[in-house]
């Protein structure tokens, strides 16, 4: 792997990192079950899924609607469509609460953070 | 403060508009706008397809452009490659 990396690369070895953060700590050591992921969720996570974060139910839910093969824990791949389905919903809140109405902007997205 | 997680979510939204903000509308690559993105962003991942073909098939819709739904497909894809990569390493 080259050592510089781009905006895109860096981006998604934060989120493989942070994948395997939590998918190591038990079981199978690259897939998430119910604990690893309230855990990755509530701290990870914690504005961007800030009410879900106080709910475990409302986490479990997001699980199994991620576990497509239905094993009570996600793979990567089953993990990355939350990553894809929050990407969308930022960017949706980043039009929200754009200020300019002329023209492209964006406001803060989902974690109060914008580009 | 957003986590590393969240940045580097909002950072993909970013990128998408570093090429998509060129020209035309605001949420559209073109297909020169998408070979750029490719060859700048994440050229390891995409190399065994041309950029034309990675037009082709992530341009669902045909309408000539890539939007911003259309672009979560090639991170879910880079994505998942990379993952795999990293055990290989």
């Amino acid at each position: 792997m080259a050592s510089e990396l781009s905006q895109m690369e860096s981006s998604i070895e934060t989120v493989i990192n942070v994948f395997h953060q939590y998918a190591v700590r038990l079981g199978n050591r690259d897939t998430l079950n119910q604990k690893e992921f309230i855990q990755m969720v509530q701290k990870e996570l914690q504005n961007y899924l800030k009410k879900e974060g106080k709910n475990e139910k409302l986490i479990n839910h997001i699980l199994e609607d991620l576990d497509t093969n239905v094993d009570k824990q996600l793979s990567f791949e089953e993990f990355v469509m939350l990553i894809a389905k929050l990407i969308h919903a930022s960017h949706e809140e980043m039009h929200k609460n754009a200020s300019n109405t002329e023209g492209h902007s964006h406001g803060p997205g989902l974690g109060g953070g914008s580009c | 403060m957003p986590t590393d997680l969240e940045k580097a979510l909002d950072s993909l939204v970013c990128v998408f508009h570093k090429y998509s903000l060129k020209k035309g509308n605001y949420h559209a690559l073109y297909r020169d706008d998408l070979k750029k993105m490719l060859t700048t962003e994440c050229p390891h991942y995409t190399k065994n397809k041309d950029a034309d073909t990675w037009f082709k098939e992530l341009d669902v819709n045909a309408d000539n452009a890539v939007n911003f739904e259309e672009y979560l497909v090639l991170v879910i894809k880079v994505g998942v490659e990379a993952h795999k990569l990293s055990h290989k390493e």
